[in-house]
């Protein structure tokens, strides 16, 4: 089916294809990919803002053109490379000498201080981190690898905030990185090791004569399986098996003298198991084969979850594939009830896809201002890096409430206008000016576009406004509201533009996809 | 922010007003505010100026009850703690066998002077210790094997929060997200401050045109129930975001709060209060609690917080008289098991005590001290039940018939 072409808008076909209920599909059917009669531009859309942050014009008429399982397996082929960023770096080198001195018999005025440094160094390495990754998922061909990982981390919770030294975060993510594609068994091992989590969750603390519960209790209950699945004695066992899982200056090392080598039962089973074996031996229960999905299901898809005959049903083929994660991803995202009609504009924007997927709309890069990017974020409610607690964000309608919606509202002020330059410090003025010396601009609203669309018929530019907020998504009598204001506003017309687009941004429709 | 736009109405009556001017529609459809719907839904009640006013106070993470109120004359307290104990200028004595950590010697003072309550051992049977699942049976006042969609305050909005004047919240949170306890089975307007709140920037002209879109749906083939949702909270908080803008910015503390975004949350629920809002419950989190490794300066910094947080926040309202309105009290989601850890830290465990403040309540400890004759490892087995609490809340103090809210009737408590 060819979308219609009217005043520079796509409007919709009445005589659209009809879209699947996921009521109708089986739950053994609904996992099967979607037949290529239902592949059409609204799909491709859906597909682009669930997987990614938005549908570029040019990444849509892409992804149109190869369909849907080409697409997946070139977007989740391999992970996109995160080189170390710089800062990152030199804390990490810094770190064992960081450590010594807060370990050296100091007056405790000269430990404070030692111990503000070491935090600050952390903390602007981290903001250096998070611009950077960013920057990486805001290209459109990156951006359902790192929304993928986005999400795995989403699952495999640690945080800066009692981690508290950015070059393990790095570290944890750089470890998701490399088995986000493989096997869950494989990535739930390397977990356990990863140095952030040794300390975000206690491991280690934890010793042979006196194993900590943290890591094992959060392994089952919220990485792996879900409440209900293991008993209070699993957790106990298990945190016996994870004994002697320590880091040092960054390394995971493992104290053989602190680990607990006894048998133990765990779901039933007894053996000397060490963590490794816990983890096949999570991996065999049902639950592992069902968690996944439905936490796939309610970070992409939708925040009431598939009855489980859905879920069930993808779990257990997902199971028979050797819990490949590529394969689940590949399946989830081209199937028959990943494109049904119940999910199509229906699902709230995290602030992270609002964020980038708001730059994508615009055609804008990632400012390489920290402040100016960060302050937001959090306020939105979702910094990454720093999840509120061990569960992760949860997502959906908790995204929504006046103080997340004002700070929508705010970055949207920010962008549609140019940078305040009075506003700039030192730092952020070079910020600015290495960037644009490697060629990245437009961090707000390209004037000459504003002055553009300004000059336009009033109907004219109200469909491309339109176009870049709520493409494919238009009706007639909005874009006479529009152009209907924009003939009418008081004050210059290029703010009145700005102020058209920013309603249009801040209306309850620019926050769904 | 005091230029307030013509277009967006705060009170009903500038509301209805407006309907000559084309929004008239808007107070008719679902997508009213809630002030709207809910003031002609309920025969709106009259502001009552003596309303009483319940302060939530969430320690988030399990606070360790044992060295809050610390059991020192008990051996066994020794024998549990052997690193973690506290003693000497650590504690202040409340009696033969109790102390307050001397962390809380802010709370000590209004303990003396009859503001503080010490609620002690309060829990619930068969004990979950996970932080996700014990919080939601705090805040949904459930046993611990029932899973209730609803939380306790969100249930005393359905039943008693009709039609607030002015289309004030019947719920107001100091925090990034809505506490589970304020959902409730009816679309209750809540309001939520980001913790450190600043001015607002001000509104644009864009208004007139946001809300003709909060009207009408874009793409009306879309509609559904989270675009409906975004519809409604949207023009709540749009309504409510001028008016408390302007009272959290003209406030005049009549006390000193300390420098802590905690202090802060506590002084913009007195600014509130102060400014005659009719919301008669606040919610204010202070997170960090879950102590499991290195627990005794993170605890002490964290009581102090709390501590002088809760101090200038009654001082406050005691300047500007009133005290006699608001009743604070705190919950944990589990206390910490008696048996430190090899880290120097505690694990999740079940009961511990909570604090109420307030000048009209029966100052003092209430209920029993915890038996800490329990082998290593063991928990303490609850003597309260939190919902004894609730119910002595419900009833005491909002004058709501508690059993209606947590479907059974409580043994309530003598604090208030």
């Amino acid at each position: 089916m060819k979308p219609r072409q009217s005043g520079g808008v796509m409007s919709i076909d009445p005589n659209r294809t009809m879209l699947e209920k996921l009521a109708t599909l089986p739950p053994a059917d609904a996992w099967q990919a979607l037949p290529a009669s239902l592949w059409d531009e609204s799909a491709a859309r859906h597909l682009l803002q669930r997987a990614g942050f938005s549908a570029t014009p040019a990444e849509l008429a892409r992804v149109l053109k190869e369909g849907p399982v080409a697409t997946l397996h070139r977007y989740f082929n391999q992970m996109p490379e995160f080189p170390r960023p710089a800062q990152v770096a030199e804390l990490a080198a810094e770190s064992p000498r960081l450590a010594r001195r807060l370990k050296q018999d100091w007056a405790p005025e000269q430990k404070r201080l030692a111990q503000q440094e070491a935090r600050e160094r952390s903390r602007d390495a981290l903001l250096d981190m998070t611009i950077r990754w960013l920057q990486l998922a805001s290209r459109p061909e990156n951006s359902p690898a790192e929304k993928w990982l986005l999400f795995l981390s989403d699952v495999w919770v640690v945080s800066i905030e009692k981690v508290k030294n950015a070059a393990l975060i790095y570290r944890h993510e750089e470890i998701l990185r490399s088995r986000a594609l493989g096997s869950a068994v494989d990535l739930a091992k390397a977990m356990s090791r990863s140095p952030a989590m040794v300390v975000y969750l206690d491991l280690q603390q934890s010793r042979r004569d006196a194993p900590n519960e943290n890591f094992a209790r959060e392994l089952f209950e919220l990485f792996t399986l879900g409440e209900g699945n293991y008993t209070e004695n699993d957790i106990k066992q298990a945190a016996r098996a994870f004994t002697g899982y320590r880091q040092l200056d960054g390394q995971f090392e493992f104290a053989r003298r602190q680990h607990d080598d006894g048998r133990k039962t765990v779901f039933g089973q007894t053996g000397n198991y060490d963590g490794d074996d816990i983890m096949e031996l999570v991996f065999r229960q049902k639950a592992a084969s069902t968690f996944l999905p439905r936490e796939m299901v309610r970070f992409y898809l939708s925040e009431t979850p598939l009855p489980a005959a859905y879920t069930d049903s993808l779990g257990s083929q997902w199971a028979r594939q050797g819990y490949d994660l590529r394969r689940l991803a590949v399946m989830f995202f081209s199937s028959r009830a990943f494109f049904a009609e119940d999910f199509r504009g229906s699902f709230i924007k995290s602030p992270v896809q609002f964020y980038l997927g708001l730059l994508q709309d615009l055609g804008l890069n990632v400012a390489p201002i920290p402040r100016q990017v960060v302050g937001p974020l959090r306020q939105m409610g979702q910094l990454p890096f720093d999840p509120p607690n061990v569960r992760g964000w949860i997502g959906g309608r908790a995204w929504i409430n006046s103080a997340t919606l004002a700070a929508r509202r705010q970055l949207i002020d920010a962008l549609l206008h140019p940078l305040n330059q009075a506003a700039l410090n030192a730092d952020d003025t070079m910020a600015l000016n290495t960037a644009a010396s490697g060629g990245a601009t437009h961090f707000t609203l390209d004037e000459e576009r504003v002055r553009a669309w300004a000059k336009l018929p009033p109907g004219e530019a109200a469909a491309r406004l339109l176009a870049c907020s709520l493409p494919g998504r238009t009706d007639d009598a909005l874009r006479v509201r529009i152009a209907d204001f924009l003939q009418h506003g008081t004050g210059n017309p290029e703010a009145a533009v700005r102020t058209a687009l920013g309603a249009l941004l801040d209306s309850p429709d620019y926050q769904l996809c | 922010m005091k230029n307030t736009t013509p277009f967006l109405p705060s009170t009903r009556r500038e509301f209805l007003k407006l309907g000559t001017r084309g929004i008239g529609l808007l107070a008719f459809s679902r997508f009213a505010p809630s002030f709207i719907v809910e003031s002609v839904a309920a025969e709106a009640p009259a502001a009552e100026k003596d309303r009483t006013i319940l302060v939530l106070v969430q320690l988030a993470g399990g606070n360790d009850g044992l060295n809050t109120v610390v059991p020192f004359a008990d051996p066994n307290y020794r024998r549990l703690r052997p690193t973690l104990g506290l003693a000497g200028n650590q504690l202040i004595p409340l009696n033969d066998s109790l102390a307050l950590n001397s962390a809380c010697s802010p709370l000590h003072r209004l303990l003396q002077e009859g503001r503080l309550g010490i609620v002690q051992n309060v829990g619930y049977p068969n004990p979950n210790r996970s932080h996700f699942r014990s919080t939601e049976i705090w805040e949904t006042a459930s046993a611990s094997n029932e899973f209730l969609p609803t939380g306790w305050l969100g249930r005393y909005f359905d039943n008693a929060c009709n039609g607030l004047p002015h289309g004030d919240p019947c719920g107001v949170n100091i925090s990034n997200e809505v506490p589970q306890s304020f959902l409730a089975a009816q679309g209750h307007a809540t309001y939520s401050f980001p913790v450190n709140a600043r001015g607002n920037r001000g509104r644009r002209e864009s208004l007139p045109l946001l809300e003709s879109m909060l009207q009408a749906p874009a793409g009306q083939e879309h509609e559904h129930d989270n675009s409906g949702y975004l519809r409604h909270t949207m023009m709540d908080a749009l309504v409510t975001e001028k008016r408390f803008q302007t009272f959290l910015g003209d406030y005049k503390p009549g006390a000193e709060y300390p420098a802590s975004p905690f202090a802060n949350s506590l002084r913009n629920v007195a600014a509130l209060i102060a400014a005659g809002v009719s919301t008669r419950v606040y919610y204010v989190s202070l997170t960090g609690f879950d102590t499991h490794a290195n627990q005794l300066n993170t605890q002490n910094n964290l009581l102090k917080q709390l501590s002088e947080g809760l101090a200038a926040f009654q001082r406050d309202l005691e300047s500007k008289k009133l005290d006699g309105q608001v009743l604070t009290m705190t919950f944990s989601e589990f206390g910490r098991r008696p048996s430190e850890n090899e880290s120097k830290g505690t694990d999740h465990g079940t009961a511990a005590p909570l604090f109420v403040m307030g000048s009209r309540l029966k100052a003092g400890l209430h209920g029993h001290a915890p038996d800490l004759n329990v082998e290593h490892n063991q928990d303490m087995q609850y003597s309260t039940d939190f919902r004894q609490v609730y119910s002595t809340v419900l009833d005491k103090w909002l004058g709501c018939k508690s059993g209606t809210i947590l479907g059974h009737d409580y043994q309530p408590l003598g604090f208030v």
